[in-house]
């Protein structure tokens, strides 16, 4: 089953919400209960990016690649990304991958690449 | 509601401290204490951030009021990330304006050098959105660093101008003897020269290494009273005249216009209207330069220079000492350090010191009113405060 | 028969090749020279390195005293194959990095001591070591250990050590570390720096005199009060010398 991440969107007014909301950002009186969990979809531009060179200490690696990614609905999220060379603008791609170790744990979350 | 005022004054060197928590905070309240020449007071505010996680402390207003004997004292820790600061000098303001007390001790406080750096890093990065952001190993530099490649875009600002801030404010905390970095820089030598990559590399490109403030220990407090008090106690009449504070997005990418600092913008807009001041009549400012670009963007959104031109006005060197408008001469974050806690106190701590003519080679002649925005989160917890010299 | 018993204690010290001395300039805008220091200037050395054994803080104490115990036993001609290298400003004691060659082919790191903070001249010496032994002494491997978690965060992540955990270092048994002459080329661009040749006046003032650096890290008015208190959960030794460390600032 492929993985995914949701946004949240809500029944009464289709407002949708990443991350999630315990109120709707739109209409107060709209509630998590309201709330139906629906996939991001995985292609989008990169909006701004950075490597991080100096990371938390459960990262054994040099560098790590984050970025913040527009989606084709107009959401917005960040993610790592895995590309040579991040232009502004670019097309990208997501994957739902480890995105994070903690001795027992893995966190799951969305690794761009160049689409 | 009662006019406030800020009696005394208390800080402690910002380096790496060996010293137990409580004993920092105690340390800066006793001189703040001593320079308002009191020994009672009603309520005690320590902010702080990271005690529980970093120093293994936790209801630390106990123990700093125990430690001062200011027993039976009302007492409270205020957690609000790097806002703590100015966060806790809110509530005092609020204690001491209702009528409810008449003289509260803030003190401001972090201890960040007890683990080390890898960890510091980790525990600031907890302030991040926990499924949104942290989880991805987003860190304070990462997301300052994906603000400034916007700014950057969009503005024109180079890494020339972040240099520049840098080198202003670390060069600035020379004249700063409780400063964390005592070590002037020079553009040539993080930017220009052969070996600029080496001695100043990529920590979040295209942020460098001088382009972050230092990961510091430290603390800082101020003593607020009542008109009258103030009047007895004799000191420079210094009101806190102004505070606004607001919130924005946890998730940084879910701002509209992921260049705008609304929270900034409206914490100074509120902090101006509560003063009757205007942007054009502050005389000195403190801003929250955890990273370079933030200085840059702060003095816009507080009204200093329209958006998108504090670079220029920092090319023309209207931030600097002597300049338009002076704006952390004290060194800032990146000069003096950034215990988290402690910041929004000691940005107050500089602004007193500057009001009451104190500032030595740093002064800002004839200061008479100062703005200081402590800024958590990366945006999305802001406080600004104005401050007026009226004798 | 008499016999000599300093020529069985006494290493042989194998013909190493020279340091080419280099400079670079700081982020201070100051020049920093590197260059090989030998035994007759040890003593010189010493006595800047003697008080940073007694900062009981960043583990200066542990590598001082390390750095001192093996200066001297190469001075006193009982430590084999180990070279020096001293980084000055302005002819002022700046950094110390040392190392040995433990056979051809294969260096080892010992130190890197930086006596003035801030501006990464630990990081610029501790290169010009690796270059020392890659370049000059034609190392294919040099075993490396971290003592400090800052030293962890340079050396291991920064160059991508691989691990050589079979073999226990020289300094206190741990595992090893390899930089290994691809990993070196690899980093070099980015973390190699300097010029060559160093302009005569410039080597000049360096080789002249050691002088004493200008800001080191300086010890606690007690020494060994954080040493002692972390057996004692009071530590009432610090509690007695701390704050009069602060006075001395001048609070106002």
């Amino acid at each position: 089953m492929a993985r995914e991440i949701y946004a949240y969107k809500s029944r009464v007014d289709g407002t949708l919400h990443y991350p999630m909301k315990m109120i709707s950002r739109g209409n107060r009186d709209h509630d998590f209960f309201e709330f139906d969990p629906v996939p991001l979809p995985k292609t989008g531009k990169l909006l701004t990016f950075t490597t991080v060179y100096n990371l938390p200490a459960q990262y054994e690696v040099a560098t790590l690649g984050l970025g913040i990614v527009e989606l084709e609905n107009g959401m917005r999220m960040l993610g790592q990304i895995e590309i040579d060379d991040p232009q502004i603008g670019m097309a990208v791609k997501g994957t739902v991958k480890v995105v994070r170790r903690e001795t027992y744990d893995d966190y799951y979350g969305m690794v761009f690449t160049a689409a | 509601m009662r006019d406030v005022y800020v009696a005394g004054i208390g800080i402690t060197t910002f380096t790496r401290l060996e010293y137990p928590l409580v004993e920092i905070a105690s340390y800066a309240s006793m001189m703040a204490l001593k320079d308002a020449g009191i020994t009672e007071v009603d309520q005690v505010y320590v902010a702080n951030m990271g005690a529980a996680r970093l120093n293994h402390q936790t209801a630390l207003a106990s123990a700093v009021t125990d430690s001062l004997s200011l027993l039976p004292a009302g007492a409270a820790a205020i957690e609000n990330g790097p806002a703590s600061g100015a966060a806790a000098i809110k509530a005092g303001f609020q204690a001491v304006a209702s009528g409810m007390d008449d003289v509260v001790l803030v003190a401001g406080v972090e201890r960040m050098r007890e683990v080390n750096n890898l960890e510091a890093t980790d525990f600031v990065a907890t302030l991040t959105h926990p499924l949104a952001e942290y989880i991805y190993g987003v860190t304070l530099p990462a997301l300052a660093a994906m603000f400034a490649r916007l700014y950057m875009d969009k503005y024109g600002v180079t890494e020339r101008h972040l240099a520049m801030v840098g080198v202003k404010n670390q060069n600035a905390a020379l004249n700063n003897e409780w400063a964390h970095l005592q070590q002037a820089i020079t553009l040539e030598g993080i930017l220009d020269s052969p070996e600029a990559m080496t001695n100043n590399p990529y920590v979040a490109d295209p942020l460098r290494f001088f382009d972050a403030c230092p990961v510091s220990d430290g603390g800082a407090a101020i003593i607020l009273v009542s008109k009258e008090k103030a009047q007895e106690l004799g000191r420079p009449m210094i009101r806190l005249s102004g505070i606004g504070q607001a919130t924005d997005t946890h998730a940084v990418f879910e701002r509209e216009e992921p260049t705008d600092l609304l929270a900034v913008r409206k914490a100074a807009h509120d902090a101006y209207q509560m003063s009757g001041l205007s942007p054009e009549e502050i005389d000195v400012a403190e801003l929250h330069d955890a990273f370079t670009i933030l200085e840059i963007a702060q003095s816009e959104e507080v009204g200093f220079f329209p958006k998108g031109e504090g670079h220029i006005a920092l090319e023309k060197g209207e931030t600097a000492l002597g300049g338009k408008i002076p704006i952390n001469v004290g060194g800032g974050l990146k000069g003096r350090g950034h215990p988290v806690g402690a910041t929004g106190v000691a940005q107050a701590w500089e602004i007193v010191t500057q009001l009451r003519g104190d500032g030595g080679k740093r002064q800002v002649e004839g200061a008479r009113t100062g703005l200081t925005l402590n800024f958590g989160g990366f945006g999305n917890n802001v406080v600004c405060l104005t401050f007026v010299r009226e004798d | 028969m008499s016999v000599d018993l300093e020529k069985i204690l006494r290493p042989i010290d194998h013909d190493l090749a020279p340091y080419e001395p280099k400079y670079m300039m700081l982020a201070s805008g100051e020049a920093v020279v590197v260059r090989q220091v030998f035994r007759d200037e040890i003593p010189d050395l010493l006595k800047h390195v003697e008080p940073l054994i007694h900062v009981e803080r960043d583990f200066y104490d542990v590598v001082a005293a390390r750095v001192y115990a093996e200066l001297l036993g190469y001075y006193k001609h009982r430590f084999q194959d180990q070279y020096v290298l001293a980084l000055q400003v302005d002819g002022e004691l700046a950094a110390i990095v040392n190392g040995r060659e433990v056979k051809p082919g294969l260096g080892l790191s010992l130190h890197t001591l930086a006596l003035r903070r801030g501006l990464r001249i630990g990081a610029h010496g501790f290169a010009a070591k690796m270059e020392y032994h890659i370049d000059t002494l034609g190392h294919d491997e040099v075993l490396i250990v971290a003592e400090s978690p800052i030293g962890f965060r340079r050396w291991m992540i920064e160059y991508k050590l691989e691990k050589r955990f079979d073999i226990p270092h020289e300094l206190g048994g741990v595992p090893s570390w390899a930089l290994t002459r691809e990993l070196f080329d690899r980093a070099r661009s980015k973390l190699v720096v300097g010029r060559r040749p160093v302009p005569p006046a410039l080597l000049e003032k360096a080789m002249e005199k050691i002088l004493p650096p200008s800001d080191p890290p300086t010890p606690p008015l007690d020494p060994l009060a954080a040493t002692r208190a972390l057996y004692d959960p009071t530590a009432t030794a610090l509690v007695q010398q701390r704050w009069e460390m602060e006075k001395g600032a001048g609070n106002a």
